[in-house]
């Protein structure tokens, strides 16, 4: 026995300091769930307020208010819209962040159309064209990716310029067990200095007059990427369009012998 | 669309009345009640506490029903609800801010009618109203001993 074995308390085993991180990690998670439902109900709940008062006060009694009033009255509308899209976005990063995901084989091509479909209804102003490949079928959580394309075509079509006109391509190929999906604009594209910081919450490359969100789509669009064991990146330069190439898990091919 | 009463269990006095503004835009003539907690609630339906004395045999035609409730909250009062004859059939409407899929859970599991979010836009607010009513007060056919209702 050494000198000094009864000084110190014998190392943790490695078993026991996995449990003990696993178990934080556990509390950590419940924590979180706790703080989604309360952005989910507490933050909502007076912003309905704000936003439906308002909107009714627009409605009923912009007669009896100034064209100085009505304006202020607009802005109060818009910012409640702005920070209920703010609310959603949050609520879809922790979801994305800890909701279990599913793996079966997706067809991309059809999550793609079935978002272009309802970007076009949300936005009717613009004319969107789009050309999608068909087989593209990675393995992965339908609904995750299914918000992946939602988060990635919806920021194709705001930086898309202003002529009410947008050209988006949905291409791929496999190579392997994986599959390399590119998502192409032909918008304003940014500045590649920037290609990194822009998948942080909260990070904006331009002014929200340009078509900046609340700068947590491409956030999400990371998050989802990475819990399926993938990665993406961008690639653009100004003026030029944007591309974003999303490596993911193929699904098995019929016949591999798996 | 029968006269009878609609339930509202709401704590937020602003959203009781966006909820009132909203039925008498959508045309629903049913007094709406409201509720402030998951207990007075409960009074309510069972003829106790501030509603001592309420015929019991004229139960409300819809109950809309928030799940963040101070006392009882929503799960307690849907379970409550369930577990007696009396109230057993009464058609049951979660309208909510939350979608957390827990929630959206839980009240299934405890019985809910139909499980709603309330939109944040106004507008969207009086249209799912209108549906809800159209739904709940005229297409679906109560439990008899439910129906008999107060037709003119």
């Amino acid at each position: 026995m050494s000198p000094d074995s009864h000084s110190a308390p014998p190392p943790a085993s490695p078993e026991d300091r996995l449990a003990a991180a696993e178990h934080a990690l556990q509390a950590l998670r419940s924590q979180q769930e706790v703080l989604a439902a309360g952005i989910s109900h507490d933050l909502r709940a007076p912003l309905r307020a704000i936003g439906s008062y308002s909107s009714l006060i627009a409605e009923r009694h912009a007669d009896g208010l100034s064209e100085e009033g009505r304006d202020y009255l607009r802005r109060i509308c818009e910012a409640s819209s702005r920070m209920e899209g703010l609310i959603e976005g949050l609520l879809d990063l922790s979801h994305a962040a800890r909701a279990s995901l599913q793996a079966r084989p997706v067809d991309l091509g059809l999550l793609a159309d079935w978002s272009l479909t309802e970007l076009r209804d949300a936005t009717p102003g613009i004319d969107i064209e789009a050309t999608v490949q068909p087989d593209l079928v990675a393995l992965g959580d339908e609904r995750q990716l299914k918000q992946m394309f939602d988060r990635l075509l919806d920021n194709a079509c705001r930086f898309s310029g202003s002529e009410g006109a947008v050209r988006v391509e949905v291409s791929g190929k496999r190579e392997g067990d994986r599959l390399h999906l590119q998502v192409r604009d032909h918008g304003s594209g940014f500045d590649m200095r920037y290609a990194a910081r822009m998948f942080e919450p909260f990070q904006r490359l331009h002014p929200a007059e340009q078509g900046a969100g609340h700068g947590l789509g491409l956030a999400i669009v990371q998050v989802i990427v990475e819990r399926h064991g993938g990665r993406v990146r961008a690639e653009s330069r100004p003026g030029g369009g944007s591309v974003f190439h999303v490596e993911l898990p193929a699904a098995p091919v019929a016949g591999d012998g798996a | 669309m029968n006269g009878r009463e609609i339930l509202l269990v709401e704590d937020s006095a602003d959203d009781a009345e966006l909820t009132r503004i909203a039925f008498a835009e959508a045309g629903i003539p049913n007094r709406l009640v409201v509720a402030t907690d998951g207990a007075d609630a409960l009074d309510y339906l069972f003829g106790r506490g501030q509603w001592q004395g309420r015929d019991i045999d004229q139960q409300p035609a819809l109950m809309l029903l928030d799940l963040n409730l101070p006392k009882l909250d929503g799960r307690e009062v849907l379970q409550a609800i369930r577990g007696d004859v009396r109230t057993r059939g009464l058609p049951v409407v979660v309208l909510t801010t939350s979608v957390e899929p827990f929630d959206v859970e839980a009240s299934y599991a405890l019985g809910v009618n139909s499980y709603i979010r309330k939109p944040v836009d106004f507008g969207e607010f009086v249209s799912a109203v209108r549906q809800v009513g159209q739904y709940w007060l005229v297409l679906n056919q109560p439990r008899t001993a439910w129906s008999r209702a107060t037709q003119p």
